[in-house]
Order: C-alpha cells, then structure tokens, then sequence
C-alpha cells in the first residue's frame, strides 16, 4: 500500500512536465507583441511595446522561455502574475483560502443531498417520489449558474436589502479580521473566527456563504443524485439483495447495509472530481458573489493572457488530479474490501 | 445535532435581518467605498501609468503643485509653497529654470519631515527606475531632451549626472533645469509620477540610495521588483492601511495631515466585476460609487438614493486612423494585396481621395447616436475640447455620401471606382463602440459601390495590438487618454513621425514635426496657439485619420456622498476623484 501511494505521488512529476510543455507549445502559437498586450494597462504604453518585449524576453526562442521557465520554478518563483499584481505562488495561497472555503462548505451538501435524493427515487422507483426528484435534479442540472446566482442575488441582497451579502465579510469584519487584533492562522475566515472566538465574524461569513453554497448545491447536487440512483437500482436487483430479503431482512438493513454501501463506487468518483471541480475555482460562482478566489484570478488569467499565472494553475490542476485519483482508489478500497491496491 | 442546526439557522437569519432592518440609514458613515472593475497595477509612483494605480498613489502622496478644483490649467501649490510663474521670479524668463519653495511642518506618514532633498529624490529615483511602458518619460523630456534612460536595444545611453544636475536643492528650495523651454512642465509635476516619497523609507526597504555608483541596478527593474510595489509611505490626507492585489485597497486617515484632517476615516477600492453584483451593491449602500459601463445606464435612471451627474468632459478620444504603409506580409485584411477588385495594395491609403472617401463616408452623428447614446462629441481633430488652444471653429468631416462617392471616383486614377476593392476591419471584441463605427464604415461604403467590399472582425485585444504593432491594419480604431492636459500630449502621438499612432500609419509630413517641435518650445501662448492652430488644420487637410468621438462621462454616487467634484485629468476622475474633498452624510 505504501509503496502504491508513493507511485501514485511521483506520478505528479511526469504529469506536470508533460503538461508544462503542451502548454508551452501552446504559447509558441502567440506572438510577442501578443504576450506583451498582457502587460499594457493603458494605451499609453502602447508607445513602448517594443522595450515591454525586450524586457520580458517575450521575443526569445520558446525553448529557451522554457528553460529559463523552468529554472526559475526548481527556485520556486512561478513568475510574476499581471492580473494579481504579485508573483504566482503568493497569488495562489492568497486566493486558495476562499476557495477551500466555499469546497468545504458546498461539497458536504451537494454529495449528501445528492446521495440522499439518488437514493430514496431509486428505491421509491417510478413512484411520485421518484418522479419529483429526478425533475428537481434535472431543473437544478439544467439552470446556468450564472442566472441561478443572480437570481437569488437579487432577491436575498436586492430585494430583502442586504439579508445575505455577496463577497466573503462584511465591511466591519472585513476591517476586523484584517486587523492586528485578529490572527490569521488559515486564512479561512470561518475557521480563523472560531479559532479566536470571534463568532460575530463565523456568523457573518456564514451568512456570506450561503448563497453561493445554495447555488452551487443546486446547480452540482443533481449530478451525484443521478449516478447515485442508477447505481442503487443497479445493486437493488443484484442476487444478494434479494437473498437478503429473502433471510428476512428488515428493508432498512437491507438498503443501508446491502445496497447503499455497495453503490457508493460510483458516486465516489463523481464526488472525488467534483471536490477537485470546486477546489479548482467555480469561475461563475465565484465572480457572481465576488468571492475572490481561484477559479475567479484563474479565469482573469485566461482572459488577460496571464502565461505565469495560466502556467500556475497548470501546475495546480497536475496535482490536484493525481492527488484525487490516488484519494478516490484508496476510497474504493476501504468501501470495497475485495479491491486491493498495489 | 438538530437543535444546534435549528438554532445555527436562525441566528444567521436574524443576523441577516438585522442588516436588512438598517437599509435607509447612511451605511458606514465614515468610509467610503467605491467598486469598480480596474486592477492596480503598483503603488509606486514612479512605475504606475494606469488609472486605478493613479487613483491609489494620488490618495497617499502628494505633489508639489495640485490642480485648482475642476481646472486643468491653473494649480494650488502643495508641498511647495507657491507655484511657480515667470511673474513671481520662480520661472526664469527664459523658461528654463523652475524653483519650488518646499512646505516646512509636513510630516510623512512614518512621522519623518519632508524636506526639499525628499524632492529632489523623488524625482531623480523616478528617473532612475524609467521602466519600459512606464510614464517617467514625460520628466525626461523636459529635463534631458530625450525620452529615457535607454536606446531601443535597452542599453543606458545616459549618465547619472545627467539626472543629478537636473533637479538640485538650493536652501529650502528645489530648483529644476530644463533642457529646453517646456510649457506643460507644471501639468506633468501636478501628475502622480511627480509623488514626493520618504527618502528615509525607500532606502530602508531596500530602494535606490541615492547613489551614483548603484542607479544603473535599480534602473528598469521586473514587476514587482520596484521598491514601493506594496508599501508607501507619502505626506497625503490618507494613509495605505492594506493592499490585496487584485481584491481590494483600504486607506485610512491621517489624522497627522498638514491640512485640516479628510472628513472620511476610511476609504476602500475594491474590485467587482459582475456589473449586477456591482449595481446591487450600490442600491443596497454597500458601495457609495461605482464603475457603470455606457450599456448599463438605463438600468440606473430614475433610482432613488442615487445622484447622478452627466455630459462630463473626458480628456479622451478614439479616432480611426488610416495605415499609408500596410505590412503585406502574411496579411489576411488586405486580400490579394493588389487593386484588382479582391483587395487592396499595401498603400492603398497613401491616395488621399481614399483617406477622404472614408471620412466622408462615416456617419457622424448616428455613430455618437448610437454607440454612445448621444453622450459624445465629435473631435475638431487631435485637440479635443478641454485642452489650451482648442479650435471649436477647426472644420470637420461630415458624413456627405456624394462627396464621398466624389473622392472614391477620383482615387487611384479612377481605377478603384472601376475594380473595387475588398479589405477587413478589425476591432477588439466586446468594444461596441468600435465594433459600431467599423460597421458604420462598412454598411455606408459598401453602400457607394456594389465593388466595394469590407469585412469586419472581433479580435481579442492581444491580436489587435499586435496587428496594430506589426502594421498590419487597414485602418485601426483605436482611443488616447491625456496624460498631462497640453496639446502636445495629443499632437504628438497623432500627427509626429516618431508618434505613437502616426508611426504606425507611417504617416511623415516635415512641416508637421517642425511645428510640434516648435510649439513644446513655445512658451508664448499667443504664438503656440498659432502652431497649434496650423497643426489642426493640417490633420483636417492632410486627413490621416478622423476624430470619432470625444466621450462625455457620467458619475454616479449615492446621495449622502458630499464634496464630489470632476476634474478630467484626475485618474478615475468620473469614479471618486478626489477623496479628501469628500464627506458622507
């Protein structure tokens, strides 16, 4: 098992370096006048592209961006980040806190619901149950997040003026947490509030959460509920299902012990992804309700062609799926007992 | 378990109600908030050329010379004691010489004095950085006659003494030496690259010392690398209290300030992009001002709680220029690359009946009409409305279909009336206002002559500059905001060789690079009004591009804002503008 685990990490290196290439082949398809539009604020500066050109060595063979790329990363400088005005990695622990934030707080919710929901229509099949949540997980599925979002935006923010704000605090814990009075120890403003008992600012990011937990758990939720449903029916008609009921099983023990359990594999994949989804930055969700965090500097990034801060979330994105692969496999061990791993 | 859920809930509900019990009041009587969507780029002066860095620097530091309310032509003095004038001896006669008398009893926010060394360092470690793309070159010019440190291949083509002897301390005093005459020399020391900043403290953090042997190691440094990136230390009314890059800025007063101390306690910046987000924000009171783009202006009209102030005067305008010498290479806007009815020949706009056809073939008033819903004006040429010497009775263009058809009959030998021509007009996506005035020229040229064919395209910013960049453009339509409000700042980037726009055009006309030279060195208004006065005539005659618009802004505040006044030339002027001047209640 051990020697699996450590397989599966050194497996990042391949992953990343292959895909820092790709993405450097990428590049080379850009001109460098088009790379240095990334570093003109202004159409002043349009005057001097040749000297932002020459400065930032846009004009050199890609191979040799790429070395020099790549050397700067073995020292750990992931370069400098336009769209966040400060170097890559800073970047990243800056914004990674908000974004764990909201995984956190919507991952529970969508993978229970959504299991809860699969299964009670799977065993309720073609029964009104059954009908009424497989039409609210393809309603949920089927709303764009963006209109979902600004729809109860504008009724919790707009209409009930201020009930539930976007952002990640209000201004006065904003002011508070930032100040010398308060210790960061996560940059989780949830967690950093109840590690210093300061539970008016747990309340008041938590009131900041909701609505973005409530989108994304709409939106997400019905995904896992569908995997969850087929995979129950699928394990409902299995032999030792019926076996069981025939022993006498109560119907309980039967779908809790025999059925849930077993059709927990699939939705284990789903949910392992769909963590990795969110840890990567839910770009709408996160823009909607001004939470500032990866997927919303990722996708500043894309647009502006920020290259250290695209090559950075490459990198992140490398791990973060080696990593949920190796996770999800271990998961199915522990829930499957006949997988072995190494 | 379930009790304390119950229980979780409804306190955030009650928390939540309570906020919602509030709305009416004054939010946050004491801090200002403005949100909007531009990132700040540094807070060094001498390296920020953007607005929302502009906005940032100029609530922390403080120049020596500040704008008089809403003028652009008229200053108050600030760190210095007076400002300088040829009638009270502090400009020499010959107007070289610029003496400053520096304010005594200012402190920095570290509690350091400012003294006139504090000047002359300010400005000569702002000579000393002169990155590339930044905006020191506007105290080069005046001070060594060039336009910075390095040649085009990088190299430092100067010496420190060359920036030592420029600006001197004479007593209490800062003395600048100009290489030659420079009318709009004030204008550029009012502007946030002329920030006075703590000597004492840019040394301590690891910033140019002062010396000579060491200021070719802090010339051009990478991003981020210049050492008041995130730190700042200046004499202004606010103090930076924090910075997250790219989230949000918070300034908090100085209660220390020279001046009577501001009204407000805080002031935040913060960035939000989804314009819904941003405007219900500003409904709910939790934003004072905001950034409103032009298409969003109706959702705001009529609001209660808001103020709203119009047809302001922007120091800015987008113009179409037309490219003499189109870089053929690889170039898929100009077809065949020939006069043969399926494109253009690389110097199609060299004959200037076509330059005309196109400008009389634009309709004015219906492009300002709709791309701008009439808040606009048409430019007179590159000296908008707003600066010194603008002509309002310069002729202009007007859309003239048999004029046009007149001009297009005549170009080329009447060959191109005969063939026709196809070319492509790009535009950078999500700009509707260019995206409409390269429609206009479509629909309205093809309209002359079944021949005539122009395809236009969305591109993403980054291909158009580097269409732009590289020549490839038929024509490009493109914006320039003032940095200094003088008409030298428009003249030159439009109409000199070495122009930011006309070298793109290849556009060179002698007469014209003369008379730019002649009117920067002018320091008789009477006589620069009449270079001034020629080099307009000469854009309309010579007709290289044509002025679209002259955009008029809007301001938009909650009503319990006070103190607000729009002065153009101030970064983010239409946003908070000068935050001192404002109050809340």
């Amino acid at each position: 098992m051990k020697s699996y685990i450590i397989r599966r990490v050194l497996l990042v290196i391949p992953v990343l370096f292959g895909v820092s290439i790709i993405i450097f082949a990428i590049l080379s398809l850009f001109s460098p006048e088009q790379r240095a539009a990334t570093f003109i604020t202004d159409v002043r500066q349009l005057r001097d592209i040749q000297g932002v050109i020459r400065k930032h060595h846009l004009d050199a063979p890609i191979y040799m961006q790429y070395f020099s790329w790549i050397k700067e990363v073995l020292k750990g400088n992931l370069g400098w980040s336009k769209t966040a005005s400060r170097p890559v990695l800073e970047a990243f622990f800056y914004f990674l806190p908000n974004t764990v934030e909201l995984s956190l707080f919507s991952a529970p919710f969508i993978i229970l619901i959504g299991i809860y929901l699969g299964s009670t229509a799977a065993v309720h099949q073609d029964k009104s149950v059954d009908h009424i949540t497989r039409a609210i997980a393809i309603i949920g599925w089927s709303l764009p997040t963006f209109w979902f979002g600004l729809l109860l935006l504008m009724i919790f923010y707009g209409y009930f003026k201020g009930l539930f704000p976007p952002e990640s605090l209000g201004l006065n814990s904003s002011l508070y947490v930032n100040s010398k009075d308060f210790m960061r120890f996560t940059r989780i403003n949830t967690i950093d509030a109840l590690l210093n008992r300061e539970w008016w600012i747990f309340v008041d990011a938590l009131r900041h959460l909701v609505l973005p937990v409530i989108t994304l758990t709409v939106v997400q939720c019905a995904l896992v509920m569908r995997i969850m449903r087929s995979s129950m029916l699928e394990v409902l008609g299995r032999g030792y299902v019926i076996t069981a009921r025939a022993k006498g099983a109560d119907e309980k023990t039967v779908i809790k012990k025999h059925v849930r359990r077993n059709a927990m594999i699939p939705v284990i994949t789903v949910s392992g992804y769909l963590f990795a989804g969110l840890m990567n930055g839910v770009v709408i969700t996160e823009t909607i309700f001004n939470r500032k965090g990866l997927g919303w500097w990722w996708w500043r990034a894309a647009v502006q062609l920020d290259i250290p801060a695209i090559l950075g979330a490459v990198l992140f994105n490398g791990v973060l799926f080696v990593l949920t692969n190796l996770v999800i496999d271990l998961l199915y061990a522990y829930i499957d007992p006949r997988i072995r791993l190494g | 378990m379930k009790k304390g859920l119950i229980t979780g809930v409804i306190g955030i509900l009650m928390v939540g109600l309570s906020f919602f019990a509030l709305a009416g009041e004054v939010k946050n009587p004491d801090t200002f908030v403005e949100a909007t969507i531009g990132t700040i780029d540094s807070l060094d002066p001498a390296w920020a050329y953007d607005t929302a860095s502009g906005e940032a620097i100029q609530t922390i530091c403080e120049t020596l010379i500040f704008w008089k309310g809403e003028r652009t032509d008229s200053f108050v003095p600030l760190l210095a004691t007076q400002v300088p004038s040829v009638e009270n001896g502090l400009i020499s006669p010959d107007g070289l010489t610029y003496t400053f008398p520096i304010r005594k009893g200012v402190k920095f926010h570290n509690g350091e004095p400012l003294t006139p060394e504090d000047v002359e360092y300010s400005i000569e470690r702002a000579m000393v950085q002169d990155r590339d793309g930044g905006p020191v070159w506007m105290l080069y010019e005046p001070l060594l006659g060039i336009s910075g440190s390095r040649d085009a291949e990088g190299n430092i083509v100067i010496k420190f003494e060359d920036i030592d002897k420029a600006v001197e301390v004479k007593g209490d005093s800062v003395v600048f030496h100009l290489k030659k005459p420079y009318p709009p020399f004030l204008s550029i020391l009012a502007n946030t690259w002329a920030s006075v900043v703590n000597k004492k403290f840019v040394v301590e953090n690891g910033g140019w010392p002062g010396t000579k042997d060491t200021w070719k190691e802090y010339n051009n440094p990478a991003p981020g690398k210049e050492t008041l990136h995130k730190i700042a230390c200046g004499t202004g009314p606010f103090k930076l209290e924090r910075w997250d890059p790219g989230v949000e800025i918070v300034f908090v007063r100085n209660d220390d300030y020279w001046r009577e101390p501001a009204k407000l306690k805080r002031v935040i910046i913060k960035i939000v992009d989804e314009w819904t987000t941003r405007k219900l924000m500003f409904l709910a009171g939790d934003a004072d001002t905001i950034y409103v783009p032009r298409q969003y202006i109706k959702e705001l009209e009529g609001v209660e709680g808001i103020r709203v102030y119009k047809d302001l005067p922007s120091l800015s305008q987008g113009s179409a220029f037309f490219n003499f010498k189109i870089n053929p290479e690889g170039n898929p806007y100009i077809g065949s690359g020939k006069l043969d009815g399926k494109g253009i020949p690389p110097d199609f706009f060299s004959d200037k009946d076509v330059r005309l056809g196109f400008a009389y073939s634009f309709d004015y008033e219906t492009y300002l009409k709709d791309a701008w819903m009439g808040e606009a004006i048409q430019p007179t040429g590159p000296i908008i409305k707003g600066l010194p010497f603008y002509n309002p009775e310069q002729e202009v263009y007007y859309y003239d279909p048999k004029k046009a058809e007149e001009h297009f009959k005549k170009a080329w030998g009447g060959e191109l009336w005969k063939k026709g021509f196809k070319l492509t007009i790009l535009y950078n996506s999500g700009n509707v206002q260019r995206q409409t005035a390269a429609s206009i020229f479509r629909d309205n040229i093809e309209a002359l002559n079944p021949k005539f064919r122009i395809e236009i395209r969305p591109v993403e910013w980054a291909d158009y500059v580097r269409d732009i960049v590289t020549g490839k453009l038929t024509l490009f339509i493109i914006g320039w905001l003032a940095d200094y409000p003088d008409p030298h700042n428009f003249v030159y980037p439009y109409m000199h060789s070495e122009g930011t726009f006309s070298k793109w055009q290849s556009y060179r006309n002698p007469i014209v690079d003369g008379l730019i030279k002649r009117g920067i060195e002018e320091v008789n208004p009477t006589i620069r009004k009449r270079y001034y006065d020629q080099l307009q005539m000469i854009y309309y005659i010579d007709v290289p591009g044509v002025g679209l618009h002259q955009p008029l802004g809007r301001h938009y505040e909650r009503d319990w804002v006070k103190g607000w006044y729009y002065n153009p030339i101030l970064p983010n002027a239409g946003l908070g503008g000068y935050f001192y001047s404002l109050s809340k209640g």
